[in-house]
C-alpha cells in the first residue's frame, strides 16, 4: 500500500514538473496537452503594438477570432485603405509586425478552445472578413433579439464585443460573463 | 444478491444524476420564455437573426458611418461580477471532483496482500467500495449537468473534430465505463473499466479545459 503511495505521488510530482516546463508553450501539441493553464478560450492580445493600432478605432480583437487566410485578406495595404468604410493606413513596417502577429496567433493556429471551434467552422466556404460572418460566431448569436443589439443604444451591434462580453479583453466570450446594457436579465 | 447490488448502483446513479436538473430547474423553468423555431439559425440560409442585429451605420460599406457609429456609442461603466454558482460552474466542479475521486477510488484498493488480516482487507474494500460508487455516481452527475448547461455546444454538424463534441464522447464514455466498473465489481475485469473511465474523463476535461 505504502509502495503504491509512493509511486502515485511521484508520478503527480513528475506531471507537476511537466506542466511547469510546458507552461505557456500552447503552440504545439505537446504544450497544450501537458500544460494545465486553463485555455478554454482566445488568447488575451499580447503584443502592445498590435493593441494600441487597433484599438485607437475600435476594440483590439483578439486574433484568435479569425482564421489565417482572414487576417491576411484583411491586413494588406490596400484592404486597409477601406477597412470597413475607413481609411486605416499605416506605415508599411507596422502593418507587417501586425500582420505576422495577428497570423502567428489566428484560429487555426491556436490551441485555444473557442479558437479551434472558430477555426473547425471557417474551414468551409468563404472566408470571413468580419469576425460576425464567422458560422460559429453566428450561431452563437442566433437567438438574441434584435431589440438587445442593434436596437439598444448601449450596444448597436454586434462588433462591439466589449459592450456585454465583459470580459472580452482578457479573451473570455463565456455566457456568464456577458451583461447586455440596458438588458440585466438577458437571459430571461 | 449480484442482481440487487447492480440494481442498488443504477438507481443510486440515476437519482444522483438528475439532482443538477432539479436544481437548476427551481430558479429557470418559470421563466422560460415559450420555444420559437421563428428566426432559428439554418445553415446555408442568409436570413440569421445576426444580420437584423447588425446596424445600418455599422453595415454601411462606405463613408465614415462606421466611425461615427463607434464614436456616437455611449460607454457605461459596467460593473459586473461573473456569477459564482451557475450551471457551467456546477458542470465544472463535479468533473473536476469526479475526477479527483478516481484518483481517491484507485489509492484506496485493496492490494492483494497475503499477510494483510482479514478486517483490514474489509474495511479497505469498504472504502473503496463507497468511493467507487460515489465516483460512478458524480459521473453521471456531470454529465447530467453537462447537458443541462451546454446542450447548445453540441452540433453533430460540426464533426467529430469539433473540441465540445469530443468532450461530450469522452465524458459520457467516462461515465459509462465507471457505472460499468462499479456493476461488475468485485469481479475481474472492473479495475480495468473503472481506469479507463478515469482516463476518459480526464481526456474530456482537458479537452475543454
Amino acid at each position: 500500500m505504502m509502495q503504491r503511495k509512493l509511486k502515485m505521488s511521484a508520478l503527480l510530482a513528475a506531471l507537476l514538473l511537466l506542466n511547469g516546463t510546458c507552461a505557456g508553450a500552447e503552440e504545439s501539441f505537446a504544450g497544450w496537452l501537458f500544460n494545465f493553464q486553463r485555455s478554454k478560450e482566445v488568447k488575451p492580445v499580447t503584443d502592445s503594438q498590435y493593441k494600441s493600432e487597433c484599438s485607437d478605432c475600435h476594440f483590439a480583437y483578439q486574433p484568435g477570432l479569425l482564421p489565417e487566410k482572414s487576417w491576411r485578406n484583411l491586413l494588406t495595404a490596400e484592404a486597409l485603405k477601406d477597412h470597413f468604410g475607413d481609411n486605416a493606413e499605416l506605415d508599411k513596417d507596422v502593418l507587417q509586425a501586425i500582420l505576422d502577429y495577428a497570423v502567428e496567433n489566428a484560429a487555426d493556429k491556436s490551441w485555444y478552445k473557442r479558437s479551434r471551434k472558430i477555426a473547425v467552422s471557417a474551414s468551409e466556404g468563404n472566408v470571413p472578413l468580419r469576425i460576425s460572418e464567422v458560422h460559429y460566431i453566428k450561431r452563437k448569436h442566433q437567438d438574441i433579439p434584435e431589440k438587445m443589439i442593434k436596437g439598444n443604444a448601449g450596444v448597436n451591434s454586434l462588433s462591439f464585443c466589449d459592450k456585454c462580453h465583459t470580459q472580452a479583453v482578457s479573451g473570455v466570450f463565456d455566457a456568464d460573463t456577458v451583461l447586455i446594457p440596458n438588458y440585466p436579465d438577458w437571459e430571461d | 444478491m449480484k442482481c440487487k447490488l447492480i440494481f442498488l448502483n443504477i438507481v443510486t446513479g440515476i437519482c444522483l444524476a438528475s439532482l443538477p436538473g432539479w436544481v437548476g430547474a427551481v430558479g429557470f423553468m418559470p421563466h422560460q420564455p415559450p420555444l420559437s423555431t421563428a428566426g432559428s439559425y439554418t445553415q446555408g440560409v442568409n436570413y440569421y437573426m445576426l444580420a437584423l442585429n447588425e446596424s445600418d451605420d455599422v453595415i454601411e460599406p462606405a463613408g465614415v458611418a462606421t466611425s461615427n457609429a463607434m464614436k456616437n456609442l455611449t460607454v457605461q461603466p459596467v460593473e459586473f461580477e461573473p456569477p459564482f454558482f451557475s450551471r457551467s460552474n456546477a458542470h465544472k466542479y463535479l468533473g473536476l471532483g469526479t475526477l479527483a475521486l478516481v484518483g481517491l477510488t484507485a489509492i484506496a484498493a485493496p492490494e492483494e496482500d497475503e499477510s494483510a488480516t482479514v478486517s483490514s482487507k474489509s474495511r479497505t474494500q469498504g472504502t473503496h467500495q463507497s468511493l467507487g460508487r460515489l465516483t460512478a455516481a458524480m459521473a453521471a452527475a456531470t454529465v447530467t449537468s453537462g447537458l443541462l448547461a451546454h446542450w447548445d455546444d453540441f452540433h453533430l454538424e460540426d464533426g467529430f473534430t469539433d473540441p465540445d463534441n469530443l468532450h461530450v464522447m469522452f465524458g459520457t464514455l467516462g461515465a459509462m465505463l465507471m457505472l460499468n466498473a462499479v456493476s461488475k465489481a468485485p469481479g475481474s475485469g472492473h479495475p480495468a473499466s473503472g481506469i479507463a473511465g478515469g482516463v476518459a474523463m480526464g481526456a474530456a476535461i482537458k479537452l475543454t479545459w
